[in-house]
């Protein structure tokens, strides 16, 4: 892993600002009763209602590209991606580097997008309407990346960047070992950023980002352990710096029944012990849901803690991220004319 | 009576006709033969397509809530992202088997159902859904694969028995029953110019007899005058 250059932030760390216009972006997130509502209306309402909300900017821009779901979907990626660059603009000192430190994980998907579409040999128009630039790299960068000729020409436009070492990965033939070197960079800075805080609340902050690699760790070994793919190889598709990270790298290669036995206990066991006991099918999909799900009422619990620190505003790029995913989960699903409690069922509500 | 037009009623035609309804009669008993064995083959594989194209459109069915479960659960972005890294497409091969002489299409795939870390996106920042839906389209372009197979072979199965029964049809109604009556035709044919010949040699013989019946009354009429 790279050696990297954090800064260091004294005491005392002024959060007041920039918890208070939390609090009152908050409010314009859409009430949890509405998701309801929703389920009981045709996309075009749906469009209509998020045109009386905060979407209504992305949704009257991006009309003329696209329609029905795909256009809400856009929007609310847009939207994501332009309150999180405002929280960013309106935060200084720790709130904004703990905050864009969080928020690098658009970055990472920006630049495997990038890839991704060089790899397969998209054009850079095509590739940009799948970027969605809500972490540090904004979008006149991005577009500059996307209309490099190739794969290597991306990955040198990152050379002297913190990304450059994961980058230099890429052998030629497959993005998958780029894409998790990535991801583990993202992990890896996290922990170090947050490790390194000193003001109340860090501490909360540090724990939820463990917690997340866990959650992260634990959906790889149930995908890779139903497979029944070697220990080793699972191993090396583990983050570490999780609060579980030992247990769970014993637990790589293991039988499936065997694996799924020796979670029982874990705190998160209770969220997902009727799925993992099943034979169902699918079962693995529905149990990352429901991790998920469990990782995010873990942030809104932390969020109440310290209302003067960071862990108001992570509640609210979580609450944001989730009302994103839930609307998307609602569009999609009555577009593919899936039933009210299947997509329910993958809705995060408080 | 349907005899083969231009038929010239000769001895050496009714050899040459009595040799082809030889070789016609055992390729109408061939072509039968044939056309049963291939019923049997068409049946078994009428049985293997439609249990295939079942299990086509149940696969299919199951895709496509799979992937529209992907969609709602990681949007479209993020799916279309990681159709991009696909890192290699299936590739085709095709080669041929002769069932009863019909050549058939044998149709295997390479690289279609990969492991998951052979899809050539990253594990860790994919997920369950990627992967589930991946892994039923795999298992629907290798139904697919199968299904044109089989579906091919039944066509073209299909396509030969019916040649085969025309050919059968021709033979057993057509060129088997012309030839009969042809032969039957120049027999009769043969018959009356036999005929023909006896009464015509009749004939000259009873003009020769009474020539010579007129010429010895003449020779005698005239001996009796001499003598007179």
């Amino acid at each position: 892993m790279p050696v990297l250059r954090l800064p260091k932030f004294g005491k005392p760390v002024k959060y007041a600002y920039i918890t208070g216009r939390v609090r009152a972006m908050k409010t314009k997130l859409i009430p949890n009763e509405m998701y309801g509502r929703m389920l009981g209306m045709d996309i075009s309402d749906i469009a209509r209602y998020l045109e009386e909300t905060q979407y209504k900017e992305e949704i009257d821009l991006l009309a003329k590209d696209y329609s029905g779901a795909e256009l809400i979907e856009h929007a609310t990626f847009a939207n994501l991606a332009k309150t999180y660059r405002k929280l960013l603009d309106v935060s200084i000192d720790e709130p904004q580097f703990l905050m864009l430190e969080y928020l690098r994980r658009w970055d990472v998907w920006n630049i495997k997008t990038v890839l991704r579409g060089k790899f397969y040999g998209a054009s850079d128009a095509e590739i940009m309407k799948y970027v969605v630039p809500a972490g540090e790299l904004g979008t006149e960068f991005l577009e500059g990346v996307a209309k490099k000729d190739s794969v290597n020409e991306v990955i040198s436009a990152f050379d002297g960047t913190d990304f450059a070492e994961a980058l230099a990965k890429y052998d030629g033939k497959s993005l998958a070992s780029v894409e998790n070197a990535l991801d583990k960079l993202y992990y890896f800075r996290m922990e170090r950023a947050v490790g390194g805080t000193l003001s109340v609340g860090g501490g909360l902050l540090l724990k939820y980002v463990k917690r997340e690699i866990d959650v992260k760790n634990l959906v790889t070994l149930f995908r890779m352990n139903k497979a029944g793919i070697e220990a080793a190889l699972i191993q090396e598709n583990l983050i570490e710096g999780g609060k579980l990270s030992e247990d769970l790298n014993r637990m790589a290669g293991q039988p499936y029944a065997d694996f799924v036995r020796s979670l029982e206990g874990y705190p998160f066991w209770s969220a997902i012990s009727d799925i993992a006991t099943s034979s169902d099918e699918d079962g693995v999909s529905r149990i990352e849901s429901r991790l998920k799900a469990y990782l995010v009422r873990y942030a809104w619990a932390l969020s109440n803690y310290h209302p003067l620190s960071i862990l108001p505003v992570l509640g609210y790029i979580v609450s944001k991220e989730t009302e994103v995913s839930n609307i998307r989960k609602v569009v999609r699903g009555k577009e593919a004319g899936l039933s009210n409690e299947l997509i329910e069922e993958q809705m995060v509500v408080a | 009576m349907a005899v083969i037009r231009g038929t010239k009623p000769t001895r050496a035609v009714l050899i040459a006709l009595r040799r082809r309804i030889k070789v016609a009669q055992s390729g109408h008993s061939l072509l039968k033969m044939k056309r049963d064995g291939l019923m049997i083959e068409f049946f078994e594989v009428l049985n293997r397509a439609r249990t295939i194209r079942q299990e086509l459109v149940q696969d299919f069915l199951k895709s496509e809530q799979r992937l529209n479960m992907a969609m709602a659960v990681e949007g479209s972005v993020a799916i279309k992202s990681v159709a991009f890294a696909l890192q290699k497409e299936p590739s085709v091969d095709l080669s041929s088997r002769n069932i009863m002489g019909v050549v058939v299409p044998k149709i295997s795939a390479e690289a279609v159902h990969k492991k998951m870390y052979e899809r050539g996106y990253g594990i860790i920042g994919t997920s369950a859904a990627v992967d589930e839906a991946a892994d039923a389209y795999e298992s629907l372009v290798d139904k697919i694969i199968t299904a044109a197979e089989v579906e091919t072979s039944l066509i073209k199965l299909v396509d030969d028995i019916e040649k085969t029964k025309r050919r059968v049809n021709g033979l057993e109604f057509k060129v088997i029953p012309d030839i009969k009556d042809t032969i039957r035709f120049i027999g009769f044919a043969l018959e009356e110019m036999d005929r023909d010949n006896v009464v015509r040699l009749k004939k000259l013989k009873s003009k020769a007899v009474k020539r010579a019946k007129a010429e010895e009354a003449a020779k005698a009429a005239e001996a009796a005058a001499a003598q007179a």
